[in-house]
């Protein structure tokens, strides 16, 4: 697993990234109570903002940590937006993609480096 | 993704938006009882022979005659009819009062009624004292312990007491729609008046849903519903205007633009689908922009969004129409306040 410094994560298999956001970025926005997630099939850039996150208090872009092809999101948010406070880094997951350029994975933090990160 | 804070700068003080959860801090004030700590509020005591008279004159709601112990929500108007403030005014006696203001106004109210109040003692109070607000169905039986002359206290009403020999105030009024009651305190004893109504089993409650309660029930928000440069009566507080009281700062302005006809009107919008409307959003009807949200959030007792609008047509309860929400139309109906009723 990758982190960007955004606090998004992305699980690659092959040349198939799974993203979420981690779990301090579900501390710190708060009961999420409204998703809004990619449509599928959508060309994404790495940086583009491709989904929201609603607490009661704001909203929150998501951006997408590599560029690729959305092929898949995580319908159970639509019902229980609150799996990403309970479980941000596995079953809360947001959108899987199919990586277009797999080098950009290199400029992610690995996990020690971004919760370290998080600590200074 | 793009952050906020936990812990945000309110008015120059640090304020937790949440203690443990948003909903579940809201849910506790609807069902049980939450404590918010609300000291960035200020009181401000105004006494002379002269002080009903001031503050009467300064007040859109009517002061003149009403007794000693009773609290009044008013705004305050400059000359044009905008809000200075939205308040409560507290009668101690016919020469005695005090007003309990907005954190990013206290100082501007100060110095308001100092102006007109030349030959009273206008002192600000909230250097030395904080306000903590106990609220829901449950709030007022869970507090009787410490303080049993609750039981007799009316709403919109207020007593003067003493905790451990401190003075201090109770006063039957918040900010939540449901039960409960406030407390002026001196700040030495503030943190042990906090633990001992927690140990009530009363919960700490944060900003975050500070905002979603008085939203649900459809109350302004200074700097949102009420502002300098925008007429009052144009406003969800505008119920607290009357103009067929006595002469006050603004009445001419307010008088004026309510003969002339009103140009922009406070809507309350129900989200129909998924989606939060948020401050600045704009609202379309056939087509036309014809306004904005001035204050939007998800609602925890309905689970929708809901949004106060200002706009530039009046529109009828029921009539439908659209929140632009990240360049998405969102259907929204225009609803009766407030937003959710005790079933």
């Amino acid at each position: 697993m990758k982190f960007s410094e955004t606090h998004e994560w992305i699980d690659v298999k092959g040349t198939t990234g799974t993203v979420g956001v981690s779990e301090f970025a579900q501390k710190e926005l708060g009961d999420i109570v409204y998703v809004e997630l990619p449509q599928l099939g959508k060309t994404v850039k790495k940086g583009d903002p491709i989904a929201v996150l609603e607490s009661t208090k704001a909203a929150a872009d998501v951006y997408t940590p590599v560029s690729g092809t959305i092929i898949e999101v995580n319908h159970q948010l639509k019902e229980a937006p609150e799996l990403i406070n309970q479980h941000a880094e596995n079953s809360g997951w947001l959108f899987t993609l199919q990586l277009s350029n797999p080098e950009e994975l290199n400029a992610l933090q690995d996990e020690q480096a971004y919760r370290d990160g998080l600590r200074s | 993704m793009a952050l906020g804070a936990k812990m945000v700068p309110f008015a120059g003080w640090e304020m937790p938006v949440s203690y443990k959860s948003v909903v579940a801090e809201h849910q506790a004030v609807r069902n049980k009882a939450g404590i918010f700590d609300v000291s960035h509020m200020g009181r401000i005591s105004i006494e002379g022979i002269s002080a009903s008279n001031v503050v009467d004159y300064l007040s859109t709601n009517t002061i003149l005659g009403k007794g000693a112990g009773q609290a009044t929500y008013t705004v305050w108007c400059n000359g044009e009819g905008g809000a200075i403030d939205d308040l409560i005014v507290y009668q101690e006696s016919s020469e005695q009062f005090f007003i309990v203001a907005n954190a990013s106004n206290r100082e501007k109210d100060y110095h308001h009624l100092k102006q007109y109040a030349q030959n009273c003692v206008v002192l600000p109070h909230y250097e030395e004292e904080g306000i903590l607000a106990i609220q829901g169905p449950e709030a007022i039986e869970l507090a009787l312990p410490l303080f049993p002359e609750l039981k007799q206290l009316k709403s919109m009403h207020f007593i003067s007491t003493t905790f451990e020999g401190s003075p201090l105030y109770l006063a039957a009024t918040g900010y939540t729609g449901e039960k409960g009651f406030e407390v002026y305190a001196p700040n030495a004893i503030l943190p042990a008046l906090w633990d001992r109504f927690l140990a009530c089993g009363i919960v700490p409650v944060g900003l975050g849903a500070r905002d979603t309660l008085r939203l649900e029930m459809g109350y302004a928000l200074y700097g949102h519903e009420l502002k300098e440069e925008r007429p009052a009566n144009e406003s969800v507080a505008a119920w607290a205007i009357k103009l067929e009281k006595g002469d006050f700062l603004g009445k001419m302005a307010l008088q004026e633009l309510a003969k002339k006809g009103k140009t922009h009107f406070p809507a309350a919008l129900l989200m129909q689908t998924e989606g939060i409307p948020r401050e600045g959003y704009p609202v379309h009807s056939s087509g036309r922009r014809i306004g904005a949200i001035t204050s939007g959030t998800f609602s925890p007792s309905l689970s929708k969004g809901i949004a106060l609008a200002l706009l530039d047509t009046s529109v009828p309860i029921g009539q439908n129409m659209e929140i632009e929400i990240r360049e998405k139309y969102c259907p929204a109906t225009v609803v009766k306040l407030p937003f959710w009723r005790k079933t």
